[in-house]
Order: C-alpha cells, then sequence, then structure tokens
C-alpha cells in the first residue's frame, strides 16, 4: 500500500488545498496534510491509509464509530457514492450518520485478490429476490471492460446503469462480513455465545447481561477476528431491508453547495505545470509540424510535447488524432500560446472526404445490403403480401457527444518507478492499464487518486483524456502536468453514439393489427447497442417478424453515450407504433396495450401495468387545449428475455404555439423497482435528468460533419435547453415486479424522442422522422 | 503586471497579465476553484461569479475590469453550507454531478437580491444556467424555497 510513500520531499497524500488559500494565502503552493484540514478531507475522496486497521477492504471503523466506506464505483452525479456506501450499511448495521464514503485504491486492486467470499453470485438469478440478482458483467475479465475481475474491488467501472446492479452482492457481502466478526469479537470479549448478541446502529448488546459495546470499540478486535466460515454468510432480501429501500439524501451533495468537492480539474500541486492540448480535427489524423519558436517566448510558457495517435489497444480500438500540447506555468498561458502555435496535420484524405450528407447516403444504402439478422419468426414476405395495407418509415438519428460539463483533463506525476494519476475517471482499472503501457512501469506501481467528475455519460466520454496526459508527463518525467481540454477539444476527444438510420415497414390487416415487420438498422461498424430494443423478438406483437443490422464503415470514433442502444432504437419503435396507431384509426395507448397483450413475453403483465398507470396518472384521454397533445411510450431493456429487466412507460404532455415552439409541459412516470430500488430518492432524480437529456436530444442535439471534422463544438452550435424547457410537472409512480432490474441510470425517458414527434404530429399535422425536431419548421395555423 | 483584486472580503495581491480572463485568475492565481471552467464562451454559466454586485460569466471577461470591484464566488457565500440557498439545495438533493451548481447558486443569488419573490418567469429569465445532468427541476423548487428562507431569516443575499 505505498500509495503513502515519500519521493523526493513530497509527501502525495499532501496536495494543494485550493480551498483553504481561501482563507489569506494567495500563493500557489500552499499545502496543507491532508488528515490535518477536515475541510480537506470533506472534499476529496481519495483513498488514504486508514489510522486504525480495516475490517475487510471496504469498511474501516474509526474508535468515534465513523466508518469509512470504500467506493469502487466513481461518483458522476448519479449517486452511487451514497446506494453503494447503503448497500454496504444496511448489512453492517451502522449508524448511517456516521458514514464517510471514499474511493477504493485501484493501486490496491492491482495487487490484491478479491476475497473469495465475494467471488460468486449468491442466489438462483434475476428472479430470486433472495440472491443477488444478475450482474450485467457476470464473466471474469482481467480488464474489467466486458466482465468482472477477480481482483479486490472486483469491478472499478461505471457504466451501463450496473452499479447497484452487478455490486449488490458483494457490497451487501462485505457489510455483512464485517458485522458478524464485529459480532464475534464482542462475543470472545465477553466470552458469550455469538448468538446471543445483536447488533444495531454501531451498537452491540448483549440482552441478558445489559453489556454493551460500539463499533468503534471492538473494531481493533474485529481487524483481528477472522470469520471462520465467510462463505456461508447470507445477504438480507428486500423484506429484509431497513436502510436500503429508503430515500436518502447525496452524501456528496453538501460539499457541492459551497464549491469545496475538488474534481479532477480542480487539482494542484507544487512543481505543476498545466497542458493545452490541440488535437488533429479529422480522426486520425497526425501532426504534420508545428513551430513552437513562434510562442516560446511567450509569459509562462515551458514547452511542447507532441503525441501520437494513442495506442487503440488503450482506447478499445478506437482511432483518435495525434496532437500536439503547449506546456506552461498557467492553463491559460498554455492555451493562449497553443492559439498562436502554427500547427499543420497530415489528415488521411479518405476521412476528410467524409461529410453528413455522403454518410446518411451510406448509411441508407447500407440498409438494402444483406445484415446481420437478429430475429426471423414466420415468413414476413408473405405476410406483406397478404397484408391490407403496408406501412413504411425511415427515420434518423445524428451524432451525439457527451458534452458533459468538466472537459477532460487528468493530473499526471511520472518518476522512473511509479505513476500518480488525479483524475475522474469512470475506469480506473483500464487507465492504469494504460499508464503501465504509456510507461512501461507495472501496473502495481500506478497510483490513481480518483475524483469526483462533472459529468460522466459515459466512460468519460471514452476518449482519451488519461492517455493524452500520461504522454505528455512521460515526456516531462518529474514534472506535475495537468493536462485540460478546451470545450472544443472536448468535443473531439469524446466518442459519438453512432449516427443511425432505421426502416420500418409493416404489414397491417384489414382491422389495422399488424401481421409482418420488417425492422432494419443501420450503423457504422462498431455502434453500440444495434441489437436494442427489436432483438429476439418483437415487443408488439406481429406474427412475421424480422430484424438485421446493416453496417457500413466511418472514421468517427463512437462509444456507450447515455442510453447506448435504446435511445435511438425506441425512438424508431415508438415512433413507428404511433403511425401504425394512426394507420388503424386506433387510439395509440389502447393500440400499444393490445399488441403487448397478444404476445407471450414473460413481463409482457409489467409492461401493461405500466402503461396502464402513466395513462391514468396523466388523465389519458380527457380533452387538452387546441395546440397541446399527449403521447404515451414504453421504455423496456430485457423484456425479450425473462432475466433482469427494467420497465416504464410515460406519458408526454406537449404543447406546440402556432409559431412553432415546443413545450413539454407534464411528463408521468410510471416506473417498475424490480425488488426493491437501493435509494428511490436517486432514482427518481435519474429519471428527471434523463428526461432534460432525452428532451435535449429529441430537440436541439445533433453533430454534424464536414470535411471529416465535428462541427459543432461548443455550446453555441451545440445547445443545451436551460431551466426554462424543464417540464413544469414531473410525476413519478413506482410499482414492484418480480425481478431485479437491469439498471436504470440511462435509458429511461428516452420516450421523450418519439412523444414529441407524435405530439408534432397531433398538432401540426407534420410527421418528422429525423432528430432534432428544432431543425424542422414546426408553424402551424 | 501585479494589480489587487477583492474577492470574497479579501484583498489578493494578483501576479498575472490583467488581460487574463476573471476565471482563471480566481482559479489558479487566487486558488478558489469552486467556480467552474466550462465552455470558455460564456454560454454556459457555470464560471458565473458577482463583480459589484451583478452576475458575469467570468470565462469572458478581463480580470481588469474586476479591479476596485467587490468580487464574490462561490466561496464567498458561507464555507459551512449555511447560507440560504445552499440550504434549500441541500434540501431538495438539488446537486447531481454539481459541476454547475456553484454558477446555478449564483444565479440564484442574483436573482433573490433583484426579486426577493421570484416567477416562474423570473427564474426563466435570470438563472440561464446549463444544467447536463439535467437538475433543473429541483432546483427551481430550490429557488422558491431560499426565496422563503431568506425572507424568515431576514438574510440579506
Amino acid at each position: 500500500m505505498s500509495d503513502t510513500g515519500d519521493r523526493a520531499g513530497v509527501n502525495r497524500r499532501e496536495f494543494l488545498a485550493t480551498v483553504a488559500a481561501a482563507h489569506g494565502a494567495f500563493v500557489l503552493g500552499f499545502w496543507v496534510p491532508s488528515r490535518a484540514n477536515a475541510q480537506t478531507v470533506r472534499a476529496t475522496n481519495w483513498y488514504e491509509e486508514p489510522a486504525t486497521p480495516e475490517i475487510n477492504a471496504w469498511i474501516v471503523v474509526a474508535p468515534d464509530d465513523t466508518v469509512t466506506v470504500r467506493i469502487a464505483q466513481t461518483e458522476l452525479g448519479q449517486g452511487v457514492w451514497t446506494s453503494n456506501a447503503m448497500m454496504v450499511c444496511e448489512e453492517l448495521q451502522c449508524d448511517w450518520k456516521k458514514v464517510r464514503p471514499q474511493y477504493a485504491s485501484a493501486n490496491r486492486d492491482a495487487r490484491e485478490k478479491a476475497p473469495a467470499w465475494t467471488l460468486n453470485v449468491p442466489g438462483e438469478g434475476a428472479t430470486d429476490p433472495k440472491g443477488g440478482g444478475e450482474p450485467t458483467f457476470g464473466n471474469r475479465d482481467p480488464k474489467g471492460v466486458s466482465g468482472i475481475p477477480d481482483s479486490l474491488y472486483r469491478r472499478m467501472r461505471t457504466n451501463a446503469a450496473s452499479s447497484v446492479k452487478d455490486g449488490r452482492y458483494y457490497l451487501q457481502l462485505a457489510g455483512a462480513e464485517a458485522r458478524e466478526r464485529l459480532l464475534l469479537a464482542a462475543a470472545a470479549l465477553w466470552n458469550v455465545p455469538v448468538t446471543e448478541l445483536t447488533a444495531k446502529d454501531s451498537v452491540i448488546r448483549h440482552a441478558s447481561s445489559g453489556r454493551t459495546t460500539s463499533y468503534g470499540q471492538i473494531a481493533p478486535r474485529a481487524a483481528q477476528t477472522p470469520h471462520p466460515h465467510p462463505e456461508q454468510i447470507r445477504i438480507k432480501p428486500p423484506d429484509q431491508w431497513t436502510l436500503m429501500g429508503t430515500e436518502q439524501k447525496n452524501l456528496d451533495v453538501p460539499a457541492k453547495v459551497t464549491g469545496e468537492t475538488i474534481y479532477g480539474i480542480d487539482i494542484r500541486l507544487p512543481g505543476m505545470k498545466w497542458a493545452a492540448v490541440k488535437t488533429c480535427p479529422v480522426y486520425g489524423g497526425d501532426v504534420k509540424r508545428y513551430d513552437f519558436d513562434v510562442v516560446r517566448n511567450m509569459p509562462g510558457v515551458r514547452s511542447a510535447v507532441q503525441f501520437p495517435i494513442p495506442d487503440p489497444a488503450l482506447t478499445r480500438g478506437r482511432v483518435f488524432s495525434g496532437g500536439v500540447a503547449v506546456i506552461a506555468d498557467t492553463w491559460y498561458q498554455a492555451k493562449t500560446a497553443l492559439d498562436k502555435m502554427p500547427v499543420e496535420w497530415t489528415i488521411p484524405p479518405e476521412h476528410a472526404a467524409f461529410n453528413s450528407t455522403n454518410m446518411h447516403a451510406a448509411l441508407v444504402a447500407a440498409l438494402d445490403r444483406p445484415g446481420t439478422v437478429r430475429a426471423n419468426q414466420g415468413d414476413v414476405d408473405a405476410g406483406f403480401a397478404k397484408a391490407a395495407r403496408i406501412v413504411e418509415a425511415t427515420y434518423s438519428t445524428p451524432y451525439l457527444p457527451r458534452a458533459r460539463m468538466e472537459p477532460g483533463n487528468a493530473t499526471v506525476l511520472v518518476t522512473n518507478d511509479r505513476v500518480d494519476i488525479w483524475i475522474g475517471d469512470q475506469s480506473p482499472q483500464e487507465t492504469r492499464f494504460s499508464a503501465a503501457k504509456i510507461t512501461g512501469l507495472p501496473e502495481t506501481n500506478v497510483h490513481l487518486h480518483l475524483c469526483h467528475l462533472g459529468g460522466g455519460f459515459g466512460r468519460n466520454g471514452n476518449g482519451p483524456q488519461a492517455e493524452h496526459a500520461i504522454m505528455i508527463a512521460n515526456a516531462n518525467r518529474g514534472v506535475p502536468i495537468h493536462m485540460l481540454w478546451t470545450r472544443e477539444e472536448d468535443f473531439i476527444g469524446t466518442t459519438y453514439r453512432a449516427m443511425g438510420v432505421a426502416r420500418l415497414k409493416a404489414g397491417l390487416d384489414a382491422d389495422g393489427w399488424p401481421i409482418a415487420l420488417d425492422v432494419r438498422t443501420a450503423m457504422q461498424e462498431g455502434g453500440f447497442g444495434p441489437e436494442a430494443s427489436f432483438h429476439v423478438t418483437s415487443r408488439y406483437f406481429v406474427p412475421n417478424y424480422r430484424y438485421s443490422n446493416h453496417t457500413t464503415k466511418f472514421h468517427v470514433p463512437v462509444g456507450t453515450r447515455r442510453g447506448v442502444g435504446q435511445a435511438a432504437h425506441e425512438f424508431y419503435r415508438e415512433s413507428f407504433i404511433d403511425e401504425l396507431a394512426h394507420a388503424a384509426g386506433k387510439d395509440p395507448y389502447r393500440y400499444r396495450r393490445e399488441l403487448l397483450a397478444r404476445t407471450n413475453l414473460p413481463y409482457k403483465a409489467d409492461m401493461i401495468k405500466a402503461l396502464d398507470l402513466a395513462a391514468e396518472m396523466s388523465g389519458w384521454g380527457t380533452p387538452l387545449p387546441k395546440g397541446t397533445a399527449r403521447a404515451i411510450a414504453l421504455e423496456e431493456r430485457g423484456t425479450e428475455g425473462n432475466g433482469s429487466a427494467t420497465v416504464s412507460a410515460m406519458v408526454h404532455t406537449v404543447s406546440v404555439s402556432r409559431e412553432g415552439k415546443v413545450k413539454l409541459e407534464r411528463v408521468d412516470v410510471a416506473h417498475d423497482t424490480g425488488f426493491g430500488l437501493v435509494n428511490p430518492l436517486s432514482v427518481k432524480k435519474q429519471i428527471e435528468g434523463q428526461i432534460t437529456w432525452f428532451y435535449n436530444d429529441a430537440m436541439h442535439q445533433a453533430c454534424s460533419i464536414a470535411d471529416g471534422r465535428i462541427v459543432e463544438n461548443n455550446f453555441n452550435t451545440f445547445p443545451i435547453s436551460r431551466i426554462d424547457e424543464d417540464p413544469p410537472v414531473i410525476n413519478i409512480r413506482f410499482f414492484p415486479t418480480s425481478h431485479w432490474l437491469i439498471g436504470m441510470g440511462h435509458d429511461r425517458a428516452t420516450s421523450v424522442e418519439s412523444a414529441i414527434g407524435e405530439a408534432i404530429f397531433q398538432i401540426t399535422g407534420k410527421r418528422l422522422r429525423d432528430l432534432p425536431y428544432s431543425r424542422h419548421d414546426l408553424k402551424w395555423s | 503586471m501585479p494589480f489587487d483584486l477583492t474577492i470574497n472580503r479579501t484583498v489578493h495581491h494578483v501576479d498575472a497579465d490583467p488581460q487574463t480572463p476573471l476565471l482563471w485568475v480566481i482559479r489558479d492565481h487566487v486558488g478558489l476553484t469552486g467556480t467552474k471552467f466550462s465552455c470558455g464562451i460564456g454560454q454556459c454559466g457555470a464560471c458565473t461569479v458577482h463583480v459589484d454586485g451583478r452576475p458575469v460569466r467570468s470565462c469572458s471577461v478581463p480580470a481588469s475590469t474586476a479591479i476596485g470591484k467587490p468580487v464574490l464566488t462561490i466561496e464567498g457565500l458561507s464555507r459551512d453550507g449555511s447560507h440560504p440557498i445552499q440550504v434549500a439545495w441541500k434540501e431538495f438533493d438539488a446537486p447531481q454531478c454539481g459541476y454547475c451548481q456553484s454558477g446555478m447558486i449564483m444565479s440564484t443569488l442574483a436573482l433573490l437580491q433583484q426579486r426577493p419573490s421570484p416567477s416562474d418567469a423570473d427564474i426563466d429569465a435570470q438563472v440561464r444556467n446549463v444544467c447536463r445532468c439535467g437538475t433543473y427541476h429541483r432546483v427551481r423548487q430550490a429557488v422558491y424555497l431560499a426565496a422563503d428562507l431568506m425572507k424568515k431569516r431576514e438574510v440579506k443575499p
């Protein structure tokens, strides 16, 4: 545990506490030992050696009963800092008011193996309320990319709405193991059977003798008391939860309203220099030449570093760009010099030939080429031949970045024997691997000091912020380098949700019910979530069904943006169901309901329940003023099978003024809880946030490509809604279901996209099939 | 060229080019990092501070414009989170990632200084900060609670 080691007079557990500098110090380099300043401890969250022995790798109890819970996922606003701690503390039965989360050590994770009792998921899978559920990343993978490692903290990734779902069993086990050892230690101390002891709110009682002790008092003994059979420890099922399932405010919020929270961008180290970066705006391009001499005498400027295209082996095959960094005393100096420094690029001509128009045409053309068939039931062509009516529609969705608020950054210090990285990072195990590969040092010598993220929305944008910073720092060994992207650079350094098109064709019988459905979607190779929402079988009943994916090759790196495949695919699916309902002359809610009822899907009752509840909440069918309409949509993941699933339905009440101004007036949400939500308050916040997220996708956001470059690269051309566009009314109701959730942090509220389109159609008569809607003329009379 | 800035009632002697945007002087020369950088073009409001009692996008004004005028940042509201706006924010658990919230709170402060009993339209017009997490729904409720708390406590914003 060499996070504590000293080197060259720098104790790396000290750092520049900028908040402390507010109290009169104006000189950079004001250092505060981290444990000496309570504000400092509150503002930062990275791993520290405990003053008292840990009970297990997740839990340290201090003499004053403060419980430190190590968190292996990253807090980026989704509430994992709180929900992970709740899962541990439910079992630990400690005083929740005395819980202090702290990031788990990615370095220890490289050195130590996970306890054997955390390795196997207890129970019988997704439909066993007593068990650990059905993790999304259940298979073993040392890098933690496609599965879960056996290393100490298991899965340190934060993605796919899986933090609660995948971590619950071993976090509950960690709390339970510690509780049992605290009880065993007290039993040994008092020489009584452990079965006579109870634990609650950090106090252990022996009822017959009246003796009590606190967790803080007994913790040093518990640390020395192994459990004889940890594999026999069971986790609490939801009907025994007392903390999990209750609304808990997020533990990180108080420091976020005072400005104290230290994000990656706020890191300051003695001797630290700043790096501003410019990479080739066409992916796959590189630096041809640059002229540092032009700027070398500008104030504060130190040096320039050219770096290559990050090794695709470190970026999961994605090809970004090569670039150049200017290093200076302050970032503004570095950026100012970089703006003036002549840089020429080597741009692959085949990449520069791409633009939105020819890319869209290539995707549409791909629809007519053979694709990967993911479902083929009955005889679709025979169904079309028998149909009374054919309905066909083609939909389009643009490239979309995360545009998280905190631009990509990392602070890196490389020496000849170790790497220290201060970063907000959704995938520290991968970053650890990158640092080792770039510097040639072993992963066990890489130390990550994790910070909260100013937004995530998909592994740090899946971009090479860490790799850039490590390459620059590796060329400046011994000097801490804080690399920070401009907003414009952040639009190059992110991965995009792939541009997509879909063609849906249905044959309807004389009563308007579908008898054949052919769904074709197209994205570039590597686009994420091609199977989403349509694979295996149709969610809406149709006897003859075919679903195929079609691809072509583009140069834009694509990744797992919030919503992944569901966001576009549910837009296609739900928009088309609305079109079919109108073609059939039927109510879109009743039409959906009937088509769900006709299926054999295991969770069809849950989906019908969601539709019914949302419709009822919204006053479906009651009159609305002219210019206002309601639209309903189903949101689901996992309902093609009988494992984990999440089911919700939303009704969106939307107005369109005669001048074409769209207002989302009200959202009624019916959302399933599965066997239980860990923190329902966080779930509500995530639903509210995703309504805004997908509202922006629906109304405003698109990145286009010109000459191979991303065109919209700041908030003037890539608009983000403000508070005036927030729906005045959001009603959320939960209903219980009999399965564990598949997650809810990224693909809820996709319905905003189809629903606004449906409402625009009802009000204006215009059926719009390509996003965003604000690029269309929405006036009506 | 050294100059003095009065930030949160403390005079700071700054050795920087006065044309440096106020944001970077606050963050990198004075060392107050609660004020955030996000777009750099005055669009998103993450960098909002008050200069002479008015909200400004500090990424887009030179530090020289603040010489001789009081500057207020999130750190000047209260150190312990006791300011009514901060209390209201905590009550509604408003922040998610939190990165935009310093600016959001500073815009709210400016709003409530002008309009102690704001309407929805006032909020829409003056709290123009971007939040990518989508906290607007809770922020609006928190603004109303903050207005009530400020009146009850007779706090001068």
